[in-house]
């Protein structure tokens, strides 16, 4: 349990570094656009249309941040347990209950995530072999690899979470 | 057996089960039974990333936290109580603007009780307002506001439905101001009733409080400024929006610092955008599902079976928009009623510019709404007050509210009359 612990907290700088390095990125590429354009359409500055026809790749991937930045941010939020859900107050609130629902319920995503992360494999593996989009120069798919990559670290963290609350009720009842 | 499985899912997701989960679980199901590959469901995912109004969705968000840091909300409420501090019941009037201001500028995203309450809350209390109603007034202030730009239940919205988001931005101003200024009137009438003090209006005061929070109000009119004058689109106003408001904040105000701050505030908005959009991408699978299946199409034949008029449908949608206002998130309740509802207004003969107007007015008043509206577990959690307390308090703005949905729901010009001038 510990070194699984452990191996999260790694996950997790790396993810936090992530989320601030795509949230930077997306600020710079969109509002140096914006200001190219403006300084182009209004200002009729030739060099800025100069530019703005060489960045013409920030545009879809600044797109592809959005994705980047919502499965981090999924993510990190699993970490917390604190993903939007339904609340009915007063329904399972005693210790025991509760952590009996979130050991259920932990079961449950990590089953989802699992069938996530073959679905997105599954799909990757036929966009690495016929697709043909390019960003940067790199093939698109490596921008999509968040998916797979998103849905199995939830799924970790969905594990971790089952068993701790499993450990807990395993020893609970021993006492 | 899938019908087993359905059961459980429905039984879990009223559990607690985090939501995109459910939406995801419902998806495979639905795919397995009509032997659909799952991978259908990646394809969709992959559309966060095909839509450039999207991209606004984080800069918001990171603008409205950005914001939520520092002095900005005490600078509003001097501001605000320098201009109505001298009508009676004043001070809920100043609390119902800053509330819906702060709203409209932080995305809507249950911030205000929490940033704003704290503040207003003690401020109302000590003026003699009643607790009741001062714990009614600041928790259905977390609704308000839900119409202005850049409100980012309107750009979902937008996003779903494929309707314009200058033409929603536009269309939601009337009606965000009617709601307002109805709970306003309300608060006014108390303070005449209770003979509550007033502050006397002074010049100073006002140039003054107007100076301090200079760079703060001109926002939201800015961003509709540029929208409407053709200079940028709503994501190119959202990416300017964020810069402008690091500047201020780091250069003008030095409330934050770049690298102390910045990236602690940036990892906490994007948790948040991630919990919307990860439900928008399962959303957007589900939703493939439903019209592959032709439920939309199911539903309608049934509906069409029970009302035959437009105020039949209009007066099931609300009751319905209510409940589910109720039990989910405006964000999740987006995207999946939605399109669901759609093709059933569209048989009705509702514009969907007007249709989204009155899904924000009524998932509002679902956040509010016994027993279990989102808006009173997060003030009873914020003011330890219980929530039996909270359901009295709210009851008269609900209503007051409620009577402000229906002026929406039936009267279409005051939702569709601005986008008209602009066509």
């Amino acid at each position: 349990m510990n070194i699984l612990k452990y191996i999260d907290s790694i996950i997790l700088k790396i993810e936090q570094l992530l989320v601030i390095i795509s949230l930077t990125f997306m600020v710079i590429l969109t509002s140096v656009n914006v200001i190219l354009r403006a300084l182009y359409t209004h200002a009729h500055i030739q060099w800025a249309n100069t530019v703005l026809s060489r960045v013409d790749w920030s545009e879809p991937f600044a797109r592809l941040l959005v994705l980047w930045v919502a499965f981090l941010g999924a993510s990190l939020l699993t970490n917390e347990n604190r993903h939007i859900r339904i609340e009915i107050p007063g329904v399972m609130r005693s210790p025991r209950w509760s952590t009996i629902r979130e050991f259920v319920l932990s079961f449950a995503c990590v089953i989802i995530c699992l069938f996530m992360v073959k679905a997105s494999v599954d799909y990757l593996s036929i966009e690495m072999k016929y697709s043909s989009s390019m960003i940067l120069g790199l093939p698109g798919w490596i921008f999509q690899l968040i998916i797979p990559m998103g849905f199995s670290i939830m799924l970790f963290r969905f594990l971790i979470n089952g068993l701790k609350n499993l450990i807990f009720l395993l020893k609970s009842r021993s006492i | 057996m899938i019908i087993l499985m359905v059961i459980i899912l429905i039984f879990l997701v009223l559990m607690g089960l985090p939501i995109f989960a459910g939406i995801l679980g419902a998806a495979m199901l639905g795919l397995y039974s009509s032997e659909v590959s799952l991978s259908a469901l990646t394809i969709e995912i992959t559309r966060l990333a095909s839509s450039p109004v999207l991209l606004a969705i984080p800069l918001f968000t990171f603008a409205g936290y950005l914001l939520s840091r520092g002095d900005t909300s005490k600078r509003l409420v001097r501001f605000s109580k320098s201009l109505f501090g001298c009508i009676p019941g004043g001070l809920g009037v100043v609390a119902l603007v800053t509330c819906s201001f702060f709203t409209a500028i932080t995305g809507a995203t249950g911030i205000t009780i929490i940033a704003l309450g704290g503040l207003l809350f003690p401020a109302l209390i000590e003026e003699r307002y009643q607790e009741d109603f001062s714990l009614g007034l600041v928790t259905t202030s977390g609704s308000l506001g839900l119409h202005f730009p850049p409100s980012l239940p309107i750009i979902l919205y937008g996003f779903v439905s494929g309707v314009s988001i200058e033409k929603l931005f536009l269309a939601g101003l009337f009606p965000g101001m009617l709601m307002l200024f109805m709970v306003c009137m309300f608060s006014v009438f108390m303070g005449k009733r209770w003979k509550l003090e007033k502050t006397a209006f002074k010049f100073s005061e006002f140039v003054s409080s107007f100076w301090a929070a200079i760079w703060e109000i001109p926002i939201p009119f800015l961003i509709l400024l540029g929208i409407y004058s053709g200079f940028c689109t709503a994501t190119e106003a959202a990416t300017l929006t964020v810069v402008y408001v690091i500047i201020i904040k780091t250069l003008v105000f030095k409330e934050l610092k770049i690298i102390r701050d910045i990236p602690g505030i940036m990892i906490e908005s994007m948790k948040m955008v991630g919990g919307i959009l990860i439900i928008l991408g399962a959303a957007l699978g589900f939703t493939n599902y439903l019209v592959d299946a032709f439920v939309p199409m199911t539903i309608l034949e049934f509906m069409e079976g029970i009302v035959d008029s437009r105020i039949g449908f209009l007066v099931i949608m609300n009751l319905f928009l209510i409940v589910v206002g109720c039990m989910m998130d405006i964000f999740s309740a987006i995207l999946i009623v939605v399109p669901l509802l759609m093709p059933l207004a569209q048989k009705f003969g509702i514009d969907p510019v007007h249709l989204g107007v009155i899904f924000l007015a009524n998932l509002g008043i679902g956040y509010n709404t016994p027993p279990v509206g989102i808006n009173l577990f997060i003030s009873s959690a914020r003011f330890n007050k219980p929530v039996l307390q909270l359901y009295r308090a709210t009851l008269p703005f609900l209503l007051i509210l409620l009577l402000s949905l229906i002026i929406i729901t039936y009267w279409p010009g005051l939702s569709l009359f601005l986008p008209g001038l602009q066509s």
